[in-house]
């Protein structure tokens, strides 16, 4: 909201030295955000008004002109200008070197020099009033239009903000801080805010009074929502332009100017907050009745929108229909025209969440509907109508009143609240004597009894409208308006009843670090949405997948049931860049099933479970070493992390993997994730070029963390153990783990062996086809003597006979 | 001769004991045991003298070659020993090879920060689910019903369940404070608990508005506690992530789910409060919300806000991040783009 404060001083005597940024901020910390403090002389800057002595033809244009003009002070300089209103003795703006304005208002600020036009000197422009932003105040008429200021009755040479009534200032109020302060959204509520912070007089507006008696009347059929309709009638009006005054306020609010009928209605509502309407009274059949809408009902509005009414719809109606949306918009039959000589003026009130409703309903939000749906106090239309009266008269001074009418059918009732004054210490942290409170409340429109340790305070009827309701209200006010500033931070205790131990939490960080620090792999955020093209190629189905009612863009509507997709987009996105690279994503992925909730028996949420997803990327590493690598983050992470171990199984292949190389990850019976190659297809179809890409994903939830470190100790071997390593061919389809298994398994293959251990595998040359060489590391060692060579030795055959005998390994000769 | 040996052996090692290098004892080596050295030279004098005299000649050559030789080899080893295993050009100024190079995303880092800070007195870490009902996005935070502030968070509903009652209406949670009330509702006073989490907003997005950014709710609420402790959980927060003091205001703000409300605005931290562009020229950077929970969000969560009270704030670690590091584009968080996340160490 656009404020002007020459129009906040006409309700509350500010001294002229106030420092404004310091209103500003005492607005800000108290109030209101005040965004921004404008001068608004500023932006007229080097402008002044000039008269247009004389013009000329311009030798190398035709459609330019060369006009001399008289900048004040006797001087006279040549202006080339290509307006297509140009008069002689007509009254320009001129924008004179060092002035800010935008070509036909459009595009960035230029600023003015002395400059040639087509070889003919030119002492700045002659503007139009979208190039310094006046294009809605004086809105052109015509093409190349320039501002014609003769009506404005200065020499040449005044400053263009003299002119034009422009040395104000304009408070700039953020919505947003306002939308629990019906009372604030006009310039008499600020000023009203004002007067209780500085302790300034504010200006009453006195109530309209008249003794009109006619058949002038209005109905109301539902008080609940409409409490209460001041409507005046009267003659003797017409449509002419408002008074600049009028017009140059409306326009620094941020509104345009219309005609004065109009003009009042809206300048009244930016004074009081209050809305109001005009209709024209020979368009109304009968009389006004405030009723629901029937079923079937249409209504042209004045924007010529034609809705189709429902019964929850409020409306404005005549003997024939409705003519206007109550609290919303007029309807286009009663609007004023032309031709208009009588008018009703309406100002009433509506109650919040109708008016809301309706708003929403159509899709039409306005002034009036903005300020209704947060509450208005009903008390306020006293002011509206006596302000536009007042200008009514002023505007129209052979107006007459036909008709005065004040239904007030539900009565506001101030807020009245007990507060304890011990409980207000307590929250405040601080004590404050009865006199500051009382004195702060008072000052803000409360009455304040204080008996004992109870205060009652009623509130004002501004601040009755759901604004203040509890106690907690009350201590904000006296809180704020004693200064936050004034508050010191205090400390708080609390007693320990242990150590806070949240290991599932800890878990969580102790893998994402794990993941990041020691195995190198950078964490990423992605969306929780997917795009359709990884959810077709990595997931190949949208079973089960929820989706957004109104997603970022159209193929993005899917929320996560894996975090595969996105990883596979980010893979695609960094491989311009990267050839060799790993990422993680932590998240929360959505099924459409198992609905339930802890919390409330009424709420039934999805299933929501936590994912721990991997990509590996790599061109330069052979698919064997990328397999080891992945395999070897997952397998030494339960021991990192401190969490039960995991196994491998190979029971059912993940859409998205290779035919060969992917593993079910198990703990226990439970299928807690997978990993896998991605199959070429499906690397294709994200656009993935070069890349060889491994995946993995784990349900968080389902990782059992320990409940303490289960390291084991053993003795220190007394006797030396040995390495030996040993080189035998297999059948290629031969798998590790069996023949660990044969080695380490139940029966040892030897006493003396201590551990089995991979090295390589290798095929290829020298080879014979349909096998493969393992090399294979043997612990051996003796808990009671050093070893012979020939004991070792001896040792190590007994591994390789029992691998012939029960795998038909032969030892590689070659 | 004797003579002769003798003063060339003492010759032999003055230069032995002067070689300060393995290049200049192997010319020693060789201007006296080798081919043409002089001790050689002199051995092959032999023949030419007495019969009588060649015995003792001869030995005492043998010990002045075999001890010259000692010598060298001595020399050698201690000068080995001094010795550098690298030539002296080594270039020490190269960049070190770095441990192969992860890292956690900087919200996560900050994230992470804040929680030890919190833990260390005393709070709890609290995650919930990121889909919710309006029934805890709104009804039990105080938002009447139709009331605007429910639009001024634009919140993306799920299909399928975006009409209906309220419990019934399903959306990705617009912020996390609905979630504490579940955090309330599940445990015993008093509570001291932080959030952190990831919200949604359906929004144009741009450098600085963004649909998916993080939150991190730290709550407190116990009994007679003023709102004026907020002010030492704010401070926590800021000091930790900038390192020093930063001074604070709190100023009037509204928002359903508290009484009183606050702003809670830091000091610019680059220009120090003076006014900048960054904080259009007031000094102050708008950072979290706070205040103290509202009666009815007490009683939300089954508490009697007679008996019980706290404070709130909510702060968007997003913005702290790119306060913190300059950050001028808040949508690279989400972008996954390597380039961006490798910076943060």
């Amino acid at each position: 909201m656009k404020l002007s404060l020459s129009w906040i001083k006409d309700f509350v005597n500010i001294p002229e030295d106030m420092d404004l940024k310091k209103l500003a901020y005492d607005l800000t910390m108290s109030t209101v955000e005040v965004e921004d403090v404008e001068y608004l002389a500023r932006r007229f800057d080097n402008m002044i008004v000039g008269v247009i002595e004389k013009i000329e033809a311009h030798p190398n244009a035709d459609r330019l002109r060369v006009c001399k003009v008289d900048i004040g002070g006797g001087e006279i300089r040549d202006i080339v200008c290509g307006g297509s209103n140009l008069e002689e003795g007509m009254r320009v703006a001129v924008s004179c070197p060092g002035a800010v304005v935008r070509w036909h208002g459009e595009g960035e600020p230029v600023v003015i020099k002395n400059s040639k036009l087509r070889g003919v000197e030119s002492y700045g422009m002659i503007c139009a009033s979208d190039e310094i932003g006046l294009g809605d105040l004086f809105p052109a008429k015509q093409e190349a239009e320039i501002l014609d200021l003769s009506a404005f009755d200065v020499p040449a040479g005044t400053s263009l903000a003299d002119a034009l009534d422009m040395n104000d200032v304009i408070l700039e109020i953020d919505n947003k801080s306002m939308t629990n302060r019906p009372d604030l959204w006009g310039h008499y509520g600020i000023a009203r805010e004002i007067a209780a912070l500085y302790d300034l007089q504010l200006a009453e507006i006195r109530p309209f009074e008249t003794d009109v008696q006619s058949d002038f009347r209005v109905e109301i059929e539902d008080p609940d929502r409409c409490t209460r309709f001041m409507g005046v009638e009267m003659s003797g009006v017409y449509v002419k332009p408002s008074p600049y005054k009028m017009q140059n306020r409306l326009w620094k609010a941020g509104m345009r100017p219309i005609n004065a009928l109009v003009d009042i209605t809206n300048y009244v509502m930016l004074a009081t907050g209050s809305p109001s309407h005009a209709y024209d009274a020979d368009n109304i059949v009968d009389h006004i009745v405030v009723r629901h809408a029937k079923e079937d009902e249409k209504l042209m509005l004045l924007n010529d929108k034609v809705l189709d009414l429902c019964t929850d719809d409020l409306v404005i109606a005549d003997g024939e229909g409705p003519v206007g949306l109550a609290g919303v918009m007029g309807g286009a039959k009663d609007s004023i025209l032309p031709k208009t000589e009588r008018v009703i003026l309406e100002v009433a009130n509506f109650d919040a969440a109708g008016i809301r409703r309706t708003a929403l309903r159509y899709d039409n939000r306005t002034e009036a509907s903005a300020r209704y749906e947060k509450a208005i106090d009903p008390e306020r239309c006293e002011q509206a109508v006596a302000l536009s009266m007042q200008y009514f008269k002023e505007l129209y001074p052979e107006l007459k009143v036909t008709g005065f009418c004040d239904n007030y059918v539900k009565k506001l009732n101030r807020a009245q609240i007990d507060v304890s004054l011990s409980w207000l210490e307590k929250r405040l942290g601080k004590h404050l004597t009865n006199d500051v409170i009382r004195g702060k409340l008072e000052k803000l429109g409360f009455d304040v009894q204080i008996d004992g340790d109870n205060m009652h305070v009623t509130a004002p009827t501004w601040r009755s409208t759901g604004d203040i309701s509890i106690k907690d209200d009350v201590m904000e006010e006296v809180a704020r308006m004693y200064g936050y500033d004034n508050f010191d931070a205090t400390e708080f205790t609390t007693t320990f009843t242990g150590a806070i131990n949240q290991k599932d939490k800890s878990l969580i960080r102790n893998i994402k670090e794990y993941l990041a620090i020691r195995c190198g792999m950078q964490e990423v955020y992605t969306y929780p949405w997917m795009n359709d093209v990884f959810v077709n190629a990595v997931l190949q189905s949208t079973d089960g997948i929820l989706r957004l009612s109104t997603p970022p863009a159209p193929d993005l509507s899917c929320i996560r049931s894996s975090l595969l997709p996105n990883l596979c987009e980010a893979v695609a996105k960094n491989e311009r860049y990267f050839n060799d690279f790993a990422i993680f994503e932590e998240a929360q992925v959505f099924f459409d099933r198992n609905y339930t909730s802890v919390y409330d028996p009424t709420e039934s949420l999805p299933e929501q479970r936590r994912h721990i997803g991997a990509a590996f990327a790599s061109d330069v590493k052979d698919i064997n070493t990328l397999f080891r690598e992945v395999k070897g983050v997952l397998e030494y992470m339960p021991r990192y992390t401190h969490m039960e171990a995991f196994e491998f199984r190979k029971e059912e292949k993940p859409v998205w993997a290779d035919n060969v190389v992917w593993l079910n990850i198990y703990l226990g019976d439970k299928r807690i994730g997978d990993m896998g190659l991605v199959a070429k297809k499906v690397s294709m179809d994200c656009g993935i070029k070069n890349l060889s890409v491994m995946l993995f994903e784990l349900d968080a939830a389902k990782l059992q963390p320990l409940k303490s470190r289960t390291n084991k100790f053993t003795h220190l071997a007394e006797y030396p153990e040995t390495d030996y390593d040993i080189s035998m061919l297999f059948d290629s389809n031969v798998e590790w783990n069996d023949i660990y298994d044969a080695v380490m398994g139940q029966k040892k293959a030897s006493a003396l062996l201590k551990e089995a251990s991979f090295v390589d595998e290798y095929r290829g040359k020298q080879i014979p086809q349909g096998k493969k060489s393992v090399t294979i590391r043997l612990t051996i060692g003796s808990d009671e003597k050093t070893l012979t060579s020939q004991e070792i030795e001896s040792a190590a055959n007994q591994v390789m006979k029992k691998l012939g005998k029960k795998m038909g390994a032969e030892l590689r000769t070659q | 001769m004797k003579d002769k040996i003798n003063s060339v052996l003492s010759e032999a090692k003055t230069k032995i004991a002067e070689a300060a290098s393995e290049s200049g004892l192997q010319s020693v080596k060789s201007a006296y045991v080798g081919k043409q050295g002089s001790l050689t030279l002199l051995m092959k004098e032999l023949p030419k003298l007495d019969a009588a005299l060649r015995p003792e000649m001869g030995k005492l050559l043998n010990q002045a070659k075999n001890q010259v030789t000692e010598l060298i080899d001595a020399k050698r080893t201690e000068l080995k020993l001094k010795a550098s295993e690298v030539s002296p050009d080594f270039d020490c100024s190269v960049p070190g090879i770095m441990p192969s190079g992860g890292g956690l995303h900087p919200i996560t880092q900050m994230c992470y920060d804040l929680n030890d800070t919190f833990r260390s007195m005393g709070f709890e870490i609290f995650e919930e689910d990121e889909i919710t009902s309006e029934l805890y996005a709104f009804d039990k935070l105080n938002f009447p019903p139709n009331h605007p502030a429910r639009e001024s968070m634009d919140t993306y509903w799920l299909e399928g369940h975006d009409s209906g009652s309220t419990n019934e209406k399903l959306c990705l949670r617009p912020h996390l404070t609905g979630g504490s009330v579940r955090y309330m509702q599940t445990h015993k006073p008093p509570y001291r608990f932080v959030y952190p989490g990831r919200v949604y907003r359906n929004e144009t997005t741009d450098a600085h508005h963004e649909r998916a950014f993080f939150q991190y709710e730290a709550l407190i609420v116990d009994k007679d506690i003023t709102f004026t402790s907020g002010k030492v959980m704010i401070q926590s927060i800021l000091s930790k992530v900038f390192g020093r003091h930063v001074p604070v205001r709190m100023r009037s703000g509204f928002f359903p789910f508290v009484e009183p409300g606050f702003e809670i605005d830091m000091q610019c931290q680059v220009c120090g409060g003076k006014g900048c562009s960054v904080c259009k020229h007031v000094g102050w950077i708008e950072v979290m919300p706070g205040g103290s929970p509202h009666p009815n969000v007490l009683r939300a969560a089954g508490l009697d806000p007679d008996v019980y009270t706290g404070f709130y704030v909510n702060i968007g670690l997003d913005r702290l991040v790119m306060m913190r590091y300059g950050v001028d584009d808040v949508r690279l968080f989400h972008s996954a783009d390597l380039r961006f996340l490798k910076q943060f160490k």
